[in-house]
């Protein structure tokens, strides 16, 4: 059935975030990525260009790799998400997030949770790139910390790490 | 930043859509809403009401079907990126597609949302003007089929009227003997082109151009077609010599706008550069 | 049992050098970082800044009546309030620029496109700016200027019109006797030089909460300012407001690079709207407002450099342009900070440099990384490259043969820096080899006979850290900072445990972890064992009022800090040990947590000190005051300047090499990095890791402002780049791998022998710039703007092809 709401509606926007329901309200102009941000507080995902351009909130989004400040909160009803605060198993860190750790990969890490989102989606896909392959990966994830020497060199140490953990950490996103 | 208020409608069918927009009088589709959704925030537009037909699954595939190619108009660019039929096929929409925004805008933005919002500077929109693809444009009355020249009819504005929906993009089988190329020259990989050149050929016997379709973004209101390059080149050996004369004419026609990526000036003469570039690549991918 | 001479070995250092991983880490890989926006408190409302849109304007009428009506609305605030609730923020410039009135909201006039007109506070962030359009504005648009130059023409519109003149600091810098240089030079090199606008635009933006405590009387400010102890006299001035009751508290900061110095009228206007609204206000700045918010400073020079035929550079005559936009903020320090590396990495005796610092209808400048120095470095890197041109030498060679050389370590420059050591030729033939510069040379020959366009740019760059704030003295007397401080605190608590605070204010340094490493080797301990508090806040945290990060100062400044307190602490910890184990203070040391007699070998864990020193303290020698907290203030041993403007700016001076090799395709002027190699030097490396970071992290900020950002203004001063759909940030697809080596040569003067890093001068602008002027040499261009732009060399391609065809 079609689903509609007036301008100022506030909606009640269920979704499955990192495993767990989680319910808010939301109009329908709010944007994702203040409705997990403000309303769930769920504040690990950031925003830093307003137009799409930095990938600072990227989540994953149904399996894929999104920035939650271009999508409506609306449009994420009863979608699955996966965001930074998703990524290790309770205190075990996620293999890409141990990566980062050890090789410098970030700075500020305010880029960081999106970096992540966007390395996860690219191993996913292609469990072992190339540089070149990386880099085109996190394209849409602007750095203003590392000149992305070690957030490259972080997910190629994330590839090894996965493969070599076989299927444990291939969990689907 | 945040949009002004409007009026949200999920419609479950692309009739629903239809009469929602029908009823609607400012409304405006959302489709991937990469770019929509930014020009709102940025409050460059404000429409009253959003019909979202993202969740519309069944606009989003890739059929053979005899004649054509058809490409559902959700379809997102992350698919048509790694469409092996695509690829085989139209190369030029692969090159097009890898080369939009980056992987997160790929896997929301979609083919007909880049279509409808038909910027000059996108990729796909001159693609498909150098394909001759189709548009399949439905309202209440039924469909319409519209073709590539006249689908483009202004800056930001195409021939899909306010209560239409675009649903499919056709892409007409090229003949054997055929290739496709498009070279976006920009600053970075993921902007928009100073200059972009789609190119789809067919070639004769030996090195003779049979027939050539060569468009051009970002150098006018909507896709250029450079027709002085392509008749120049039509019945015409695909030499260095020939290829370099028709580009020095590919330009005919363009009136680029001036920003601080490309002057005018300077768009005009990447025309011709990336005009002869793009047709040597169609030539090397000749099947 | 070990033996005494097993124990000292122990208590070696170790920690230092080490690769450690940071501390900070785990919170933010795992999004539990937190940011100013992160901060949430109840009954928070949400402030949104209306804008101006002219470049210069009168503002006839602000009617905020409409706004103050709309949903979720609490309150407003305009120009007019803001100059009966506070006076103009102090200004450092000498008379007549002192007069600049900067508030936190334009009161009669604009005069940049962007500045704050009008504020909103509502009960939402989406309320406030549907409501910020609804405040209506009449303005009166003047005449603008946006050129340095231009502005200093007699009849050009005034920026501000009650300083007289669009001139914030003359200043002549004159060292040796340049003129006679001149005069017996073999040849006197020329070049009019451009450096462009750009800034290093963080990731997160500007931010501030502020929650004023009507009970207390505390203005609580939470922000991700990088200088927030520095901020206190803009704002408790300006706001007359007493500063024992401004709390400054910034948790972690999504990036800095100097930019989140200058934002105390964003910090004071938000304070006034708390106040008005009696409610906590959050403001967090968007991406299109962050890029009019602190823009790098524009500079044009004129050089003129005497050299001889072998390449020897007599000096420098220059005429320095400095573009500070619309209001002066942070400068005019920038117009002598250039002056902590007058002569670049090179041997000169005679150096004229006329400074003007100007101001134009364009966004405010300030701080950025590289601040000032780096359109200085470009300047002289671009000048050499053009000198070897001229002479037909390499530019390897020129350099080689000008360099400080490392036997004249400390060199004290013409302008009175003291260069703390380095070895510049050593750090030039290191990044040669690692690029194959002889090989790459025998490319470029071959290529070229294919058409083909290679170039090869070097680069070296001086990067200067600890700035002296007496530099400022230069401008006026009157201003009342001078030297540099900062504080540390360490204390055992008394269950044993180590915490650590300092005034630094990192935004992705790592300071967490440099400073456990320096206290871990104090104590012998590992640096787990040590919680250093994150983010500051001046409640909390020790400081000065020079705390902050910024002029790579905070690993130097930090370090003394923290050896001052580590010293007291371990003095105390001494003395109560020795009474406990009845010996003398002088037998103890530390290791593992313990600490040890060195004449017994007999250990007493540090924990059952503390137990002594806080809550067993009836066990403490007569008459000493219980627990075991030192508190350390430092400061680097700085001098004012002398009547010629001499005085050692700077206490470290880093530096660093760099060569481009690129592929330029001479029919687009499109160009691509081939290999990219840096050398740095910043002396001992606390964490090696850090520090390649932060090599890494300059160099891509000067590989972007060559070749991709810009903040580009229109004719009527509209700035075209002012989101990142224009303002072009490269992402991992643009910047090459970066290929680096360390020369690790001690500072002379800083503790540890440590200098600071990150800011990288600039390096790649020159090096770029060098490289693509090298690839164009076939078609004899000269490259004389920072920034290279495809379409720019392009034209200069096509034009120089119409002239050899017109010679033809």
């Amino acid at each position: 059935m079609m689903k509609s709401a007036t301008k100022s509606d506030m909606i009640r926007v269920t979704c499955k975030i990192n495993g767990k329901e989680y319910s808010g309200l939301a109009e329908p102009r709010t944007l994702f990525v203040h409705f997990i941000r403000d309303e769930l507080n769920l504040t690990g995902t950031h925003i830093g260009c307003d137009t799409g351009h930095c990938g600072a909130c990227t989540i994953f989004m149904n399996g894929k790799s999104v920035k939650s400040c271009m999508v409506l909160a609306i449009q994420a009803q009863g979608a699955d998400i996966t965001t930074v605060e998703g990524l290790a198993d309770g205190d075990k860190l996620h293999p890409i997030q141990e990566a980062f750790w050890e090789n410098h990969g970030l700075q500020c890490g305010y880029c960081t949770p999106g970096m992540l989102i966007s390395g996860l989606f690219l191993l996913q896909r292609n469990p072992d790139p190339t540089e070149d392959e990386i880099r085109r990966g996190i394209e849409g994830n602007l750095c203003r910390c590392t000149g992305y020497v070690n957030i490259v060199k972080s997910i190629k140490a994330a590839a090894k790490k996965m493969q070599s953990e076989g299927g444990k950490s291939a969990r689907s996103m | 930043m945040t949009p002004k208020k409007f009026d949200y409608y999920s419609p479950t069918s692309i009739n629903e859509a239809i009469q929602l927009l029908h009823d609607n009088e400012d409304s405006k589709v959302l489709a991937g809403g990469q770019s929509l959704l930014a020009l709102m925030k940025l409050r460059l537009a404000a429409p009253s009401a959003l019909v979202d037909i993202s969740k519309l699954q069944e606009m989003s595939y890739v059929r053979e079907d005899k004649d054509y190619l058809g490409i559902g108009a959700l379809t997102i660019h992350d698919i048509i990126e790694h469409n092996q039929t695509i690829k085989k096929k139209f190369t030029l929409l692969t090159d097009a597609a890898s080369k939009i925004g980056d992987q997160q805008i790929r896997n929301v933005g979609t083919i007909g949302g880049s279509s409808c919002h038909a910027d000059p500077a996108a990729d796909l929109p001159t693609a498909l003007s150098a394909v001759n693809a189709h548009f399949v444009i439905r309202s209440g009355k039924g469909q319409r089929i519209v073709p590539a020249t006249e689908f483009f009819v202004d800056l930001f504005q195409t021939a899909v009227g306010h209560d239409e929906v675009l649903s499919e993009i056709r892409l007409p089988y090229l003949p054997p003997r055929s290739g496709s190329g498009y070279i976006k020259h920009s600053r970075r990989e993921g902007d928009f082109a100073i200059v972009g050149t789609g190119v789809v050929l067919t070639m004769g016997d030996g090195n003779v151009c049979k027939d050539i379709r060569i468009a051009l973004g970002a150098v006018s209101a909507t896709p250029l077609r450079a027709k002085s390059a392509e008749e120049y080149l039509k019945g015409k050996t695909l030499d260095d010599k020939n290829i370099a004369d028709a580009a020095e004419i590919a330009n005919e026609g363009a009136d680029p706008p001036s920003d601080m990526h490309g002057s005018k000036e300077y768009r005009m003469e990447m025309i011709k550069v990336f005009t002869r570039r793009t047709v040597k690549l169609a030539m090397s991918r000749v099947m | 049992m070990a033996t005494v001479m097993e124990l000292v070995k122990e208590s070696e250092v170790q920690w230092v050098g080490q690769p450690l991983k940071r501390k900070e880490d785990p919170r933010l890989i795992t999004g539990l970082g937190k940011f100013v926006d992160d901060v949430k408190l109840p009954g928070l409302a949400f402030a949104s800044i209306l804008r101006s849109p002219y470049a210069s304007a009168k503002i006839k009428r602000v009617d905020v009546s409409r706004a103050e009506k709309a949903p979720g609305v609490i309150c407003t605030l305009t120009g007019s309030d803001v100059s009966k609730l506070t006076d103009p923020f102090l200004q450092i410039s000498s008379a007549p620029a002192n007069k600049v009135k900067d508030y936190c909201l334009a009161v009669d006039k604009v005069h940049f496109v962007g500045e704050p007109v009008a504020a909103v506070v509502a009960e939402t962030r989406a309320e406030a700016e549907d409501a910020m359009e609804l405040i209506e504005v009449d303005y009166e648009p003047e005449e603008h200027v946006l050129d340095a130059r231009k502005a200093l023409e007699k009849d050009a519109p005034l920026v501000h019109e009650q300083v007289g003149s669009n001139l914030v600091f003359h200043g002549k810098w004159d060292y040796g006797d340049i003129e006679d240089a001149i005069r017996k030079a073999d040849r006197v090199v020329n070049a009019k030089l451009h450096f462009h606008r750009f800034s290093s635009t963080p990731i997160e933006n500007n931010g501030v909460v502020v929650n004023y405590d009507r009970a207390t009387g505390f203005l609580n400010i939470y922000c991700n300012n990088q200088m927030p102890m520095f901020c206190i006299p803009w704002l408790s001035f300006g706001l007359k407001f007493p500063s024992n009751k401004i709390r400054m508290i910034t948790g972690d900061i999504g990036g800095g690079f100097g930019t989140k110095i200058i934002s105390y009228p964003y910090i004071a206007l938000i304070c006034l709207l708390s106040m008005k609204a009696k409610r906590p206000v959050k403001w967090t700045e968007d991406r299109r407002e962050h890029m009019f918010a602190n823009h790098g400073n524009e500079r044009s020079f004129d050089v003129e450099v005497p050299v001889k035929k072998d390449g020897t550079i007599l000096g420098f005559k220059v005429s320095a342009f400095d573009d500070c936009g619309a209001y002066t903020r942070y400068e005019p320090a920038g117009a002598t900070i250039w002056a902590q590396v007058s002569p670049g990495v090179y041997h000169f005796p005679n150096l004229k440099v006329d400074f003007f610092q100007v101001m134009t209808n364009k966004a405010p400048v300030g701080p950025n990384r590289g601040y000032s120095r780096m359109q200085h470095l470009w300047m002289i890197e671009r000048t050499v490259d053009i000198i070897a041109k001229e002479l037909g030498l390499d530019p390897a060679d020129v350099r080689l043969k000008n360099y400080v050389r490392s036997d004249e370590m400390p060199y004290v420059t013409p302008s009175g820096g003291i260069y703390d050591g380095g070895d510049y030729s050593e750090s030039l033939r290191k990044a040669m080899k690692l690029i194959d510069y002889d090989g790459l040379r025998e490319e470029q020959a071959r290529a070229r006979k294919s058409g083909k366009l290679i170039g090869i740019g070097i680069a070296t760059a001086v990067d200067s850290g600890t700035n002296n704030f007496g530099q400022v003295k230069i401008i006026t007397d009157d201003n009342p900072f001078s030297g540099n401080s900062e504080a540390a605190r360490v204390s055992i608590d008394g269950l044993g445990q180590f915490q650590v605070g300092l005034g630094t204010v990192p935004q992705g340094q790592g300071h967490e972890t440099f400073a456990a490493q320096i206290v871990a080797d104090e104590f012998g301990i590992n640096p787990d064992q040590i919680t250093v508090l994150s983010g500051f806040d001046s409640a909390i945290n020790p400081y000065s009022h020079q705390s902050g990060s910024y002029a790579s100062r905070s690993a130097v400044m930090g370090t003394g800090a923290l050896l001052g307190a580590t010293k007291k602490l371990k003095e105390k910890v001494a003395m109560i040990a020795a009474h406990l184990m009845k010996t003398l203070p002088e037998n103890i040391s530390f290791s593992e947590g313990n600490v040890v007699d060195k004449q017994t070998g007999k250990k007493m864990p540090i924990w059952q000190i503390a137990n002594v020193a806080w809550v067993n303290n009836v066990l403490l020698p007569e008459g000493m005051e219980p627990g075991l907290v030192a508190l350390n203030f430092w400061r680097p041993n700085f001098t004012l300047p002398d009547e010629k403007w001499r005085l050692n700016q700077t206490l470290t001076y880093s530096y660093q090499t760099h060569i481009a090799a690129i592929e330029l395709d001479p029919e687009s002027g499109k160009f691509k990095i081939l290999r990219y190699v840096i050398v740095d030097d910043c002396g001992t490396q606390i964490n090696p890791m850090i520090v390649e970071g932060q090599v890494h992290g300059a160099a891509a900020h000067g590989i972007g402002a060559a070749m991709f950002e810009e903040f580009n203004y229109d004719e009527n001063g509209q700035l075209n780049s002012n989101t990142f759909i224009d303002y072009l940030v490269p992402s991992a697809v643009e910047i090459p791998h970066l290929i680096t080596g360390h020369l690790e040569i001690p500072s002379l003067f800083a503790p540890k022998g440590i200098r600071g890093v990150g800011e990288g001068g600039g390096t790649p602008l020159g090096a770029i710039s060098n490289a693509v002027e090298d690839a164009l040499a076939p078609f004899g261009l000269q490259i004389t703007d920072s920034h290279q732009n495809p379409q720019h060399i392009h034209k200069l391609i096509r034009e120089k092809i119409s002239k050899l065809n017109q010679v033809r």
